[in-house]
């Protein structure tokens, strides 16, 4: 049986993304596709470190294969959406290149940080369904591992305090202690500006107000929508994980999104996808 | 400076790799034997959920493997599924859902699994009991008294929980390895 | 340089022919010397060689004594039987071999007592495996699978009853044996008989086989422990 499973899956591994899936199907029944998707998470670790068989059984370290490079180039090309013409090959290569360095290979790891999930759900707000992205990473605590949140973007806490950088226009006078401060009742009049008074180190904490209004009873939870993950693990890239829920061999987990940055650099990216 | 965070890189590899060492102190052997317990658990669970939908099964005994798929499950676990052309899961508790696929108006119903599946590793939670996922998948046809087919493949995602006890028949005490089924995650998938 | 080189070659090999002459002059001599000092050189040769013999096996025989388990007890008879094939008259060797007899002797002894040890444990295993699969677990084996064969409902319920007679109650303790690593062994959750008969009959299988069971004053058991069969 894993012959016939190997022999698939090395058939599946030879053949151009360009290939049409269905002469597959026809041939071999639909399970062979099943064995070249990329089921589940662990199995993208797994696959990426070439830490199992092409039958999905777990190598152990000290297996003849395990993290055998060779099987890791196989499984490093399969594990990108083929279908997505921003990742082009002479890139991909370079990464794969680079993961594969015989001085100093990359390889994941699962509790090492450096990796988070992006959850997208939907939440009732003012009686309307609207998205909220909860950002995911794992912790460490007493005898194993949890995910928590550590970050949260709202559309509308964004709005709502978009006038932070320009504190030239409103503020109190630098005698304004001398009136008692009486001229707050300007600072609290209009909603619009009231942020501008704020000191300049100030920064609004989204997750704090995420909990507020859900305790406050204004959010309710709905449904998860999608879920992707920003992996920052290999020294010199940033690549994103999604889902590809579709027919045919390249399917399943895969890498959706993938840039060459500095490692200074990286702090930057990910402001923009906490949306800062 | 690139040096030293290559060093820092290096320090913390060997810092996890060791975590985890310490961390794994169940043999290969064991794990395998617990890895095909969970799996049995998870067929257990698809033969009496096939039972269930099964219309020429007394409703008598419906009701009597509804509640041993319950004690197949740890307390408050969901079925969350969702259909391919909404993105939205909708969640069901396991009884809620085995009543839901009881009730069906379908004459017949064939439920069959693929031959494949997929185990995770077994990760620690704070707690210490282990968790793992076992991905499965199905092929459901009902057929109504009028002839009308209705057929989906879904990919099940089962939460296994993975706990070691201990107790006491007649004087000895047995070590045992709870499993018990958790959350199940429902997507409508392609398959081919 | 090179000259004197030369010249140093061809001096050795001057000297080397010169060297081979004495030496074939010398043991010419020597073949003309008399019968009698051949002999004593024969006797003092043989005196040499029983000498080492001696050594020998002695060497050999307090190896064997002092031996704490780098030889087999094959080697050590082996090396025994060679000592006493010389048949030396040598009083040291001799009650050398006596100790070396007696030693390998209690060695012998305990291992043809592990050996029997060894094959009254198989035979011991064999009697069970024979009760499991024969006997009284052969039956309850039988039952198991009667209750997953059974082609419906009510012939499975009927089974169940069957099975149920040979034990004490329904809630008989059931223990599953999933894996064993030495002296851990692990267990499946325990169930109870009553349970784990449904368990054939909804899953239509009987995935396991009796290990061991015990009976009650009526021959009724009253905890069972099944293997993956």
């Amino acid at each position: 049986m894993n012959k016939v499973h190997w022999l698939v899956f090395t058939a599946i591994l030879l053949l151009t993304p360009g290939l049409k899936a269905q002469s597959f199907n026809s041939l071999l029944g639909d399970e062979s596709i099943l064995y070249a998707q990329t089921k589940q998470m662990n199995q993208f670790f797994r696959r990426f470190n070439a830490e199992e068989s092409s039958a999905g059984d777990r190598f152990y370290p000290g297996d003849k294969d395990y993290r055998n490079a060779f099987l890791r180039k196989r499984y490093l090309n399969i594990l990108f959406d083929n279908q997505n013409a921003s990742i082009t090959d002479p890139l991909k290569d370079k990464f794969i290149d680079d993961v594969l360095n015989p001085v100093a290979p990359a390889y994941l790891d699962f509790h090492a940080g450096q990796w988070f999930a992006e959850v997208t759900t939907k939440f009732l707000y003012q009686g309307k369904e609207e998205p909220v992205t909860l950002f995911m990473k794992l912790e460490k605590e007493n005898l194993g591992y949890k995910w928590v949140i550590s970050n949260v973007y709202f559309r509308h806490f964004q709005l709502m305090f978009h006038n932070l950088d320009n504190g030239s226009q409103r503020f109190l006078h630098p005698l304004s202690h001398e009136l008692d401060f009486m001229n707050l009742v300007k600072v609290f009049k209009d909603k619009e500006f009231v942020e501008q008074y704020t000191a300049s180190d100030y920064h609004p904490d989204y997750l704090t107000l995420f909990l507020y209004e859900f305790k406050k009873g204004n959010l309710l939870f709905k449904t998860v929508n999608n879920v992707k993950f920003h992996f920052f693990q290999v020294p010199g890239w940033y690549f994103e994980v999604s889902d590809f829920n579709r027919s045919g061999t390249n399917s399943g987990w895969l890498i959706s999104s993938l840039l060459q940055v500095n490692e200074s650099d990286k702090e930057l990216l990910l402001k923009y996808l906490y949306h800062e | 400076m690139t040096k030293f965070k290559v060093l820092l890189a290096a320090l913390a590899i060997l810092i996890t790799g060791t975590g985890l060492m310490a961390q794994d102190e169940i043999s290969p052997s064991r794990k395998q034997a617990i890895d095909s317990l969970a799996l049995e658990k998870v067929r257990d669970l698809s033969k009496y959920i096939s039972i269930v939908g099964n219309k020429d099964t007394p409703w008598s005994e419906a009701n009597r493997v509804i509640e041993r798929t319950q004690e197949l499950f740890a307390d408050g676990a969901l079925m969350g599924v969702s259909t391919l052309g909404r993105e939205e899961i909708n969640y069901y508790g396991i009884r809620e859902y085995l009543e839901r696929l009881m009730a069906l108006n379908y004459d017949k119903v064939n439920i069959q699994w693929y031959n494949i599946q997929y185990i995770s590793d077994l990760e620690r939670q704070p707690d210490g009991r282990y968790v793992g996922v076992i991905t499965i998948y199905q092929r459901f046809e009902g057929t109504t008294k009028e002839g009308l087919r209705y057929v989906d493949v879904t990919k099940k995602d089962v939460t296994v929980y993975v706990e070691r006890k201990t107790t006491q028949i007649s004087g000895r005490i047995i070590g045992f390895w709870d499993v018990l089924l958790g959350d199940i995650r429902v997507s409508e998938t392609k398959p081919g | 340089m090179m000259k004197n080189r030369l010249v140093s070659a061809a001096c050795i090999q001057s000297r080397l022919k010169f060297a081979v002459m004495m030496l074939l002059v010398v043991s010419l001599g020597a073949g003309f010397s008399s019968c009698t000092s051949q002999k004593k050189l024969a006797k003092k040769k043989a005196a040499q060689e029983l000498a080492e013999k001696t050594a020998k096996a002695k060497t050999d025989l307090l190896a064997i004594i002092n031996d704490n388990g780098k030889m087999t007890l094959e080697e050590k008879e082996f090396k025994l039987a060679a000592v006493k094939r010389l048949k030396l008259e040598d009083q040291e060797i001799k009650d050398l071999i006596i100790q070396a007899e007696e030693k390998l002797a209690a060695e012998r002894s305990v291992l043809e007592k592990k050996k029997e040890e060894e094959r009254l444990m198989r035979e011991k295993e064999a009697r069970e495996r024979e009760l499991r699969e024969s006997g009284p677990y052969r039956n309850i084996n039988l039952s198991l699978d009667a209750v997953a064969n059974a082609g419906d409902v009510s012939v499975a319920n009927m089974k169940i009853r069957e099975a149920m007679a040979s034990f004490a109650s329904e809630d008989v303790p059931v223990l599953i044996l999933i894996s064993s690593d030495g002296d851990i062994k692990d267990y499946d959750r325990p169930t109870t008989i009553k349970k784990y008969l449904e368990f054939i009959k909804d899953q239509k299988k009987s995935p396991n086989k009796v290990l061991n069971a015990v009976f009650d004053s009526n021959g009724k058991i009253k905890e069972l422990e099944l293997i993956k069969k």
